[in-house]
């Protein structure tokens, strides 16, 4: 009888779900809410729904993420930094270096027999996170989404000398009075974060092949100014938003797996997708 | 009012052995030596740690007030904030030492309000008859914080003691300047107990302060072979352990009852060791504190790792002492007590520096890190960056990055937040790192 895993992962953005056996069946992507455990529980139903499975064919459920703990159905919480790691090993075996460029941090990590030996993480500070970029977009009237492809267009990028994303804000809107080209002053924007988060991974020794993963991998923009200063071009997996979902599935699938070998219990969540506030 | 705030304090912190839990009631009881010596009258210090000269204002029965470890109590009963922004206040820059804020802030209020601020964390911190400055290579601020607090204690006199030593070449023996060194240190020493005498009208006990001296080699031998003793497998006592114990090595220092602390400590340790009983019940990983002071108000962190298995056997971090028979030289032979403190000084800061010479690109922090990681078997470093420290701290990274490409990579944590300024840590975040560096331990065992 086939085994399926389930990983989710909550991210301060975006909640992600797979469904796995051998490959990904089942994958959601939707906004997080105030409430994790609610949408936890949303979507693994949608994704569910989609790998045409019932709840109780799932062997085990691994949540991740910064929302990991408001998961009542899952059997294991594992750590972003590991889940990322097992995510991007999988999805591009020849990764040495990860770097994640999420909603609310950054994070580099280094990459051996396919998990997590260092890493790097900014959490600290806006700048260097898909945060800077949403709090900019807003200001400069633009869809999130669109930034990247826009900032193609620079000719000349502006600098943005802020770190702190309120005062960057500030100085996007005098660049702007200033007549500054929106491609550019989005060119700049992109620089500021690809400079901050190079900053960061200086900690790590970067070694090649380098896999971005993340939100932050899905703009063009922000990877071509964060290649600029690696100085060479970094992987980029198919839906880079699912690396940590995937590797919380993989990771349940070797927990299993080790579980049988040893023959020892596996403790298991039950089965039942039922709906929790956060504060009972 | 923001001033009038008071947050709650946290519980106390657990701790693996007896006499760690100690320390808490002898720090509170040396604040209130302290106080006591204000109504009689006596003379008092604010001192600074590591500073070469305990035993000399001992002799001279000066009553010493530590005034970083005020600030660190602060931090660690959750009520450093006011005093922060009270100097915030008085236009001192936020990126400056925050114990120096938090004692400049202190400072600030007791003299404006003419009495101790409201509900001040174990008495507060007196007005003190003298401060003594120790700075030069360890830290700015500990030659500008007493000048700053001048401003407000313009009839109080300062003595400021430059503490030098010979910096590392990797080219350069530092024993052919050594003795220019402790020739300067010897005239800042002169200088100090003649401004010590004129100030209290009293004369130095040199008698007393040989005894001392004598005492203060005795504690730092015994120290270093307790500490050795957390060597063992499992470890008897990790580093948060290690933040309670500090207190006799760098507050009291040339006292007996330092001596007897550690008598008292090495005891308890071998008798675990003897038990087989470690600092946590089942110890899966052993790491290396390699730096920085520890965010007092979340020293409730140590405690997190144990949680998950991972004790801490050995820090670098206030293990300000040598084994004094362990340096290329007899002191015992340097019979006048201030070439004493002088050449204990100069050691102390060199005991590192042959062996990074024997390792092209090392440095002598780096070599301390190796020895540690290798006498304690050690399977991962952590380190705590404070954004308000602007001279140790700083280095860390350097050090960890040269720690990994002279030696080898190993996995770290570099922890971010501050000394005794609670609004730049998140307990979430901190933790989350924590259960990360877990996970890369467990994947480079595998």
């Amino acid at each position: 009888m086939s085994q399926y895993f389930a990983g989710v992962d909550i991210g301060s953005t975006m909640t992600k779900v797979v469904i796995m056996n051998q490959a990904v069946l089942a994958s959601v992507i939707g906004p997080t809410g105030p409430e994790h455990r609610k949408l936890a529980n949303r979507v693994m139903e949608e994704a569910l729904e989609k790998a045409k499975l019932p709840f109780d064919d799932i062997t085990y459920v691994v949540a991740t993420g910064y929302g990991r703990i408001n998961v009542p159905f899952a059997d294991k919480q594992i750590t972003e930094i590991s889940c990322h790691a097992r995510g991007a090993a999988y999805l591009l075996p020849e990764a040495r270096t990860v770097i994640d460029i999420g909603g609310q941090d950054s994070k580099g990590i280094k990459l051996k027999d396919g998990r997590a030996v260092d890493f790097v993480m900014n959490d600290k500070c806006a700048a260097g996170t898909g945060r800077f970029l949403e709090v900019a977009a807003e200001e400069l009237g633009v869809k999130l989404e669109d930034m990247g492809k826009l900032s193609l267009a620079a000719k000349n990028a502006v600098r943005i000398s802020n770190t702190c994303t309120v005062f960057a804000t500030q100085e996007v809107v005098t660049k702007l009075s200033e007549g500054a080209a929106l491609p550019d002053i989005i060119a700049g924007l992109h620089e500021a974060i690809a400079t901050r988060v190079y900053g960061m991974l200086r900690r790590l020794k970067i070694e090649r092949e380098v896999a971005l993963t993340g939100g932050g991998a899905k703009n063009i923009g922000l990877v071509k100014a964060l290649e600029a200063k690696l100085g060479f071009a970094v992987l980029v997996p198919p839906e880079p938003l699912l690396t940590g979902a995937i590797g919380a599935a993989l990771l349940g699938g070797d927990i299993v797996k080790e579980a049988e070998e040893k023959g020892t219990p596996l403790p298991r969540a039950e089965r039942r997708l039922q709906e929790a506030t956060l504060f009972t | 009012m923001t001033e009038e705030k008071k947050p709650e304090e946290r519980k106390k912190r657990r701790t693996a052995t007896e006499a760690a839990s100690r320390i808490g009631p002898m720090v509170k009881a040396m604040v209130g030596e302290v106080m006591q010596a204000k109504e009689e009258k006596k003379p008092i210090a604010y001192s600074f740690i590591c500073c070469c000269y305990d035993e000399i204002i001992r002799a001279m029965d000066i009553v010493p007030h530590w005034v970083e470890n005020y600030a660190g109590i602060c931090g660690a009963k959750r009520d450093a904030q006011r005093f922060l922004e009270r100097a915030e206040a008085e236009n001192f820059s936020r990126s400056l030492c925050t114990y120096a804020l938090c004692g400049l802030g202190f400072d600030a209020w007791r003299e404006e309000l003419g009495e101790m601020p409201p509900e001040s964390p174990w008495g507060g911190q007196v007005r003190p008859t003298m401060m003594l400055g120790s700075g030069q290579m360890l830290c700015d601020p500990r030659n500008k914080w007493f000048q700053a607090a001048q401003h407000y204690m313009p009839d109080i006199p300062v003595y400021d003691l430059g503490l030098p030593w010979p910096p590392y070449e990797s080219d350069y023996d530092y024993r052919q300047v050594q003795d220019y060194y402790v020739k300067y240190i010897v005239e800042e020493l002169k200088g100090l107990v003649q401004f010590l005498e004129k100030h209290t009208g009293k004369k130095m006990d040199w008698e007393r302060l040989n005894q001392l001296v004598e005492l203060t080699d005795k504690t730092w031998n015994l120290i270093w072979e307790t500490y050795e003793l957390r060597r063992a497998v499992p470890s008897p006592m990790g580093t948060g352990d290690a933040m309670n114990t500090m207190v006799p090595i760098v507050f009291m220092m040339g006292t007996q009852q330092a001596y007897d602390f550690f008598q008292d400590l090495n005891k308890e340790l071998k008798q675990k060791i003897a038990n087989k009983e470690g600092e946590v019940p089942d110890e899966k990983y052993r790491l290396l504190w390699g730096g920085g002071l520890p965010a007092w108000f979340a020293l409730g962190d140590f405690n997190y790792f144990n949680s998950k298995g991972a004790v801490f056997p050995v820090e670098t971090t206030y293990r300000m002492i040598e084994a004094i028979y362990n340096f290329d030289m007899d002191l015992t032979k340097v019979t006048d007590p201030l070439e004493h403190i002088a050449w204990r000084w100069v050691k102390f800061w060199t005991y590192w520096h042959d062996r990074a010479r024997k390792r092209p690109g090392s440095h002598p922090d780096v070599e301390r890190l190796i020895k540690y990681f290798e006498d304690y078997k050690i399977d991962g470093i952590v380190m705590h960056e404070a954004f308000s420290c602007r001279s140790w701290h700083p280095g860390l990274i350097w050090q960890l990055n040269l720690l990994k490409k002279v030696y080898r990579d190993i996995p770290s944590l570099v922890l971010e937040s501050d000394i005794v300024d609670i609004s730049s840590y998140n307990e979430a975040d901190t933790r989350a790192r924590i259960d990360a560096f877990i996970d890369t331990l467990e994947a480079v065992k595998r």
